[in-house]
C-alpha cells in the first residue's frame, strides 16, 4: 500500500509537549507493581547465600514451617527450573542446587501470609554450608591453579580476537607509542522503584498471569512460556508502571520463575518484591571490566592503531540472552574508535566467571567504559605530546565527507555532527577563557579542570538487551466514537512514551494529542515487540507509530474523499476533520467518519473493511543509527579534602529529529547524573572473602540534588535515514559523562602528573595522589 | 519491602491505633512493628506513597508528620497515633494539580514517578516554611530525596516556579508558564 506523504503541518511532533503520564504520576495514582493488591496473596521472602562459593551440605526448612503463617518453603528440590545457556553449558538453578556460587544467590524461598512472617519464617531456614575458596578477581579466574566456579568448566568462557590487516606494521612504524589500563569498577542501574513479580492463576481457564515490572513484555513472556512449559496463549504478562528500569529490568530473573511456579503450584497469587539490600545483592551488576591499551601516534597526534585487551568478568552465571560481560565487551571494542578516524585496532576479549553476582545490562552497557577508552588514549597522546586535548580531538575527528564512515571495527556511521558538536560545546563553555583562567587559579592553590567527551551511541540495533527483535510493532485503533487507541510493544520506564507516541500519531490523523491513548505494557492487548532497551524505541518504536498512523490517514482520506466525491489528493486532515483542501465547509469530522465505518457500513467505498484498526510492524533499514554529541564538564579538585565539585557542564546533543526535546533533555539531565555517580560515587565493592559490602544506599552512594550541577543542553539536528530522521538517544548522556568527568579531573591535577584511569575516583585517592606523588601515565 | 496482608496471621498480637491520616480518622488493628509506610499503603491503600529502600535513604515514602517531613519506613504505625499525617494524596485537589505539582508538569519534573510524591510532599513543606527558597536551599532540601531519572534539575527548576506562582497567589498562566520554560532552556543555552 503506497502512503500519501500529505504535506504535513506538525503540530506536536517536535514542540515541548507536557506529557500524558504526568498527572497520574503526580497525585500519587501511579499504579506499580507492589500496588497491586490481591486478597489471598502468598509473599515471599527469599533465603539467601551469605557465602561467595560453598558446597550445601543441607538445608533444613522445618523451622520455618513451624512459623504460623506460613504456606510452604521450596528449595531446589521442589523448584527444579534452571536458566541454562547452551552457549556456554551454564545453567543456573532458580534455587541454588548443590552449591551457592555469589553472596545474595537464592537458596530457598518462604511463603508466607505477609512478607513480615515471611521474612521471620526465612531467619529460621538452616543452611549447612562447606565453604569453597571464592574466585573473586581476573587474575584468580584466569590462574591456572585457580578454583573453577563451575567445576566441569573453565573459567575463560569467552574469548574473541580482532585485528586489522597491517596493524603490526603500523603499530610498529608509529613514531610514538604509550600504553594505559582502564578500569571501571561494579556498578548497577538502582531504579528508585526495586524490582518485583506477582502471578496469579485464574481458576476458571488455567490461564496464567504475571506482573512484573519489567521492559519487554514480550520477551518476557516467550522466556517463561519456555521455562514453565505453558503455551504461550496461556501466559498473559502485564508490566504496570515501572519507576525506572535502566537496563536492569530487561533480564530474566530467578526470583520471577519461582513467584510464577508457584502461583500456578500453590493456588494462591504470589509476591516478592525486592527489598534494596537484596536489589544491590543481586540485581544485574555491571561494569566490572579492565582494558589494557596500547595506543600509536604520529607527531601531530594522529592516532595510528589502537590494541586493547579486554577483561570482562561476569559473575557467577551467565544472565540469559545477555551475559553482562560478553556484552560489554563487545559494545565497547565495536565503539572503541568513536568519533576519530583510526585505521587500525588489535583488540582481545577475555570474559570470565567469578564468585561474585552476575552481569547484565546497565545504561550505556559497554558504552561508558568504550568511551572511558577512546577519550583516555586522546588525553593520553595530548600529555605526551604537550598538545590541546581539543586540538588532538579535531586532528583525529571523522568529518562531513566521511560518511558514510566504516571503522576499524566494522561499523558503519550514518552522518552524524562529532566535530560541529565539540566546537559548540567549547563555544558554551567559553574554553579558550578557561584555559587562561585556570592557568591564574592554578597559581592561587585552586585546581580546576575540563574534560570532553565526544561520544557516538549507537540505537535502534536490531540486537540489545531488549532480545533480538529488529522491528517493533503498533496497533491503532480509532474508536467507533472517533479518539484513537494506540498499542505497542514498548517497555518504558520514565521515557513518556504515552506521550511521544501520541505527538506522532496525532500529527499525522490531524486529531488532537488529547485524543490518544497510548498502552503498552499487557501482552493481551499489545501486538509482540521487542520491548524498550538499547535506545530503540523512540526510532523504531517511533517508526512503528508513524507508519501505523500514516496507514490510518490513509484510511481516513479514502472514506472521506468517497463521501465527499472529491479525489482523494485533495482532501487533507486539519484539526480533526477531513476536508476538501481549502474548503472547511465540505467536510467529515473523524468522529463522523469513524462512525460511518463501524455503524453504517453500507456508505463505506466498494472493498473497503468496516471498521478503522491497523497493524503495523516497522524494521528500520539500517541495522544502526549512530546519534552523537559532545559533553565538557568544568569540575574543581579540593585538594585538601579530595572532593571534586562539578562546576559547569554543558552538552550538545545529535539525535537526529528530535520528538519531544523536553524528554530528550531529561533524559540527558538524568544520564549525566548517572554518571557523576559512576565517576565519583558508586561502586560495588566486594572485600576479600567475597561479602558485598555496599548492601545499603548509605554505601552504595547515588547522587543527590547537591552533587549534581545545572547543566546546559543544545542540539543539533543531523537525520538519520529511519523514518521519521529519529536517532536513539536513551544511554549517550550516560556513555558520554563518565569520560568528561575524569578527563576533567585529569585535567585539573595535571600539575601533580595524575591521569586518571580507574573509575569511580575516591576522595581518598585524590589526596593520595596529591600527596603521595605522581600517578603518571 | 513489607507488605501487609487484610488476613493477618492469627494469633499474632495486634493493637489499636487511630491515625489522622489526610484529615480523616481511621482506626485500625496493627501489628506494633508494621511500618507507618505499610499500614498506608496496604491497609489505608494510599499508595502514593512509595517505599524506595527501607532504609531511610531515598525518600520516597516522605510524609508529613504534623507538617514535617518524615520518612514513613523509618516509623511504626503505632508511632502515628496522636500526630496528623499528610501523604501525596493529601496535598492534592480534587480536581486537577496543586501548584507544585503543576510547575512539575511543566518542567518536565518526573520520568518514572516513583521518587515524585516524595518529593512533592518535601518541596510542600519546604514552600510552606520559605516562600521564596534560592536554588541551594532547595537543592540542600532535596538532597534527602533521591531520583534516578531527572538529574534534578527540573525538579529545582519546577520548586522555584512554583514558589513564584504561590507568592504571586497561585493562578498560573500556562501558556507563559510554558513560554517561560522554552526561555529558560535557550536561556541557558546563552
Amino acid at each position: 500500500m503506497s502512503i500519501t506523504q500529505g504535506p504535513l503541518k506538525p503540530q506536536f511532533t517536535g514542540a515541548r509537549v507536557t506529557r500524558l503520564e504526568d498527572a497520574r504520576l503526580l497525585r500519587g495514582r501511579g499504579r506499580y507493581l507492589d500496588d497491586i493488591d490481591v486478597p489471598g496473596t502468598l509473599h515471599v521472602a527469599f533465603v539467601r547465600s551469605n557465602r561467595p562459593a560453598a558446597r550445601i551440605v543441607s538445608i533444613d526448612v522445618e523451622g520455618a514451617l513451624a512459623v504460623p503463617g506460613v504456606h510452604a518453603v521450596w528449595t531446589a528440590e521442589d523448584c527444579g527450573i534452571t536458566l541454562y545457556t547452551e552457549r556456554y553449558d551454564v545453567g543456573q538453578p532458580v534455587l541454588a542446587k548443590d552449591e551457592v556460587r555469589f553472596v545474595g544467590e537464592a537458596v530457598a524461598a518462604v511463603f508466607a501470609e505477609d512478607r513480615y512472617v515471611a521474612e521471620d519464617a526465612a531467619e529460621r531456614v538452616r543452611v549447612v554450608y562447606d565453604a569453597l575458596p571464592p574466585v573473586l578477581t581476573f587474575d584468580e579466574a584466569l590462574s591456572e591453579e585457580g578454583r573453577r566456579v563451575h567445576a566441569h568448566r573453565a573459567n575463560l568462557f569467552h574469548h574473541t580476537e580482532h585485528e586489522t590487516d597491517g596493524f603490526a606494521g603500523a603499530f610498529a612504524n608509529a613514531p610514538h607509542r604509550a600504553q594505559a589500563t582502564f578500569v571501571t569498577h561494579r556498578q548497577t542501574g538502582v531504579p528508585m522503584e526495586p524490582r518485583g513479580c506477582m502471578a496469579q492463576l485464574d481458576a476458571a481457564t488455567g490461564r496464567l498471569t504475571v506482573y512484573v515490572s519489567h521492559q519487554s513484555p514480550h520477551q518476557f513472556r516467550s522466556q517463561l512460556t519456555r521455562l514453565l512449559q505453558m503455551p504461550e496463549n496461556q501466559i498473559r504478562v502485564v508490566v504496570p508502571e515501572v519507576g525506572g528500569a535502566f537496563g536492569i529490568k530487561a533480564m530474566l530473573y530467578p526470583e520471577y520463575l519461582v513467584v510464577a511456579d508457584a502461583a500456578r503450584r500453590l493456588g494462591r497469587p504470589v509476591k516478592w518484591v525486592s527489598d534494596r539490600t537484596e536489589s544491590l545483592l543481586a540485581d544485574a551488576h555491571a561494569r566490572d571490566n579492565r582494558h589494557e591499551v596500547e595506543v600509536a601516534f604520529d607527531d601531530e597526534g594522529r592516532i595510528l592503531a589502537v590494541r586493547d585487551h579486554v577483561f570482562g568478568d561476569t559473575g557467577a552465571y551467565p544472565f540469559l540472552g545477555f551475559p553482562g560481560a560478553v556484552g560489554e565487551a563487545g559494545w565497547a571494542t565495536s565503539m572503541l574508535t568513536g568519533p576519530y578516524k583510526i585505521p587500525h585496532v588489535s583488540i582481545t576479549v577475555d570474559c570470565v566467571f567469578s564468585n561474585k553476582a552476575p552481569e547484565g545490562a546497565y545504561r550505556g552497557v559497554g558504552g561508558p567504559v568504550g568511551a572511558q577508552v577512546q577519550e583516555g588514549i586522546i588525553d593520553l597522546v595530548a600529555r605526551r605530546l604537550g598538545k590541546d586535548v581539543a586540538d588532538v580531538r579535531r586532528i583525529n575527528f571523522i568529518r562531513d565527507e566521511d560518511f558514510p564512515y566504516q571503522t576499524a571495527t566494522g561499523n558503519v556511521y550514518d552522518p552524524g555532527s562529532y566535530a560541529e558538536s565539540m566546537e559548540q560545546a567549547l563555544a558554551l563553555i567559553d574554553y579558550e577563557r578557561f584555559r587562561r583562567e585556570q592557568a591564574e587559579l592554578r597559581r592561587q592553590g585552586r585546581y580546576l579542570g575540563i574534560g570532553i567527551c565526544t561520544f557516538v551511541e549507537p540505537s535502534a540495533g536490531a540486537e540489545s538487551e531488549a532480545g533480538s527483535t529488529p522491528y517493533e510493532a503498533a496497533s491503532l485503533r480509532i474508536e467507533p466514537t472517533g479518539t484513537v487507541t494506540a498499542a505497542l510493544g514498548l517497555g518504558p520506564s520514565g521515557q513518556g512514551h504515552e506521550t511521544t507516541m501520541a505527538q506522532l500519531i496525532a500529527d499525522q490523523l490531524g486529531v488532537d494529542i488529547k485524543d490518544v491513548v497510548v498502552i503498552h505494557g499487557d501482552t493481551d492487548s499489545a501486538p509482540f515487540g521487542g520491548g524498550t532497551g538499547g535506545s530503540r524505541s523512540g526510532t523504531i518504536g517511533g517508526g512503528a507509530a508513524l507508519r501505523a498512523s500514516q496507514e490510518m490517514r490513509q484510511r481516513l482520506i479514502k472514506l472521506a474523499a468517497h463521501l465527499l466525491e472529491a479525489a482523494e489528493e485533495d482532501v487533507e486532515l486539519v484539526d480533526g476533520h477531513a476536508q476538501v483542501k481549502g474548503v472547511p465547509a465540505r467536510a467529515y469530522s473523524v468522529r463522523d467518519l469513524a462512525r460511518i465505518a463501524y455503524t453504517d457500513v453500507a456508505r463505506l467505498p466498494e472493498g473497503m473493511q468496516p471498521g478503522l484498526e491497523v497493524v503495523v510492524r516497522y524494521q528500520p533499514p539500517l541495522s544502526a543509527t549512530y546519534s552523537n554529541g559532545t559533553h565538557v564538564a568544568l569540575v574543581e579538585v579540593d585538594v585538601k579534602t579530595g572532593f571534586v565539585r562539578v562546576l559547569d557542564y554543558v552538552v550538545v546533543n545529535d539525535c537526529g529529529r528530535l520528538i519531544n526535546p523536553m524528554i530528550v533533555e531529561g533524559q540527558i539531565h538524568g544520564g549525566v547524573a548517572q554518571g557523576i555517580g559512576s565517576a565519583f560515587l558508586e561502586e560495588l565493592r566486594y572485600d576479600d572473602s567475597g561479602q558485598l559490602v555496599t548492601t545499603s544506599l548509605m554505601d552504595y552512594l547515588l547522587p543527590a540534588a547537591t552533587d549534581v550541577p545545572r547543566m546546559r543542553v543544545t542540539h543539533i539536528e543531523t537525520p538519520s535515514a529511519n523514518v521519521g530522521g529519529f536517532k536513539g538517544m536513551g544511554e549517550g548522556s550516560l556513555i558520554a559523562a563518565p569520560p568528561a568527568l575524569a578527563g576533567a579531573v585529569s585535567d585539573a591535577l595535571a600539575p601533580f602528573g595524575v591521569f586518571v584511569t580507574e573509575i569511580p575516583v575516591h576522595p581518598r585517592q585524590i589526596l593520595e595522589w596529591v600527596q603521595g606523588g605522581v600517578h603518571s601515565a | 519491602m513489607q507488605s501487609v496482608s487484610e488476613s493477618a496471621v492469627a494469633g499474632r498480637p495486634k493493637t489499636s491505633v487511630t491515625l489522622v491520616v489526610n484529615g480523616q480518622r481511621h482506626t485500625l488493628e496493627v501489628e506494633p512493628r508494621w511500618l507507618l509506610s505499610d499500614v498506608l499503603r496496604h491497609q489505608l491503600g494510599l499508595t502514593g506513597t512509595h517505599v524506595g529502600c527501607e532504609q531511610g535513604v531515598c525518600g520516597s515514602c516522605t510524609v508529613l508528620v504534623d507538617g514535617q517531613p518524615q520518612r514513613s519506613c523509618l516509623m511504626f504505625a503505632v508511632q502515628a497515633e496522636g500526630h496528623e499525617i499528610t501523604t501525596v494524596e493529601g496535598l492534592t485537589p480534587e480536581q486537577g494539580l496543586s501548584p507544585l505539582q503543576a510547575a512539575f508538569e511543566r518542567h518536565h519534573a518526573l520520568q518514572c514517578g516513583f521518587c515524585t510524591p516524595g518529593m512533592i510532599v518535601t518541596a510542600e513543606a519546604l514552600l510552606r516554611e520559605n516562600p521564596n527558597p534560592d536554588e541551594e536551599t532547595i537543592r540542600e532540601v532535596l538532597s534527602g530525596n533521591l531520583c534516578r531519572c531527572t538529574g534534578y534539575q527540573s525538579i529545582v527548576a519546577a520548586v522555584q516556579d512554583a514558589a513564584r506562582v504561590l507568592r504571586e497567589g497561585g493562578a498560573v498562566d500556562t501558556e507563559v508558564a510554558a513560554q517561560g520554560q522554552n526561555e529558560a532552556a535557550g536561556g541557558e543555552q546563552a
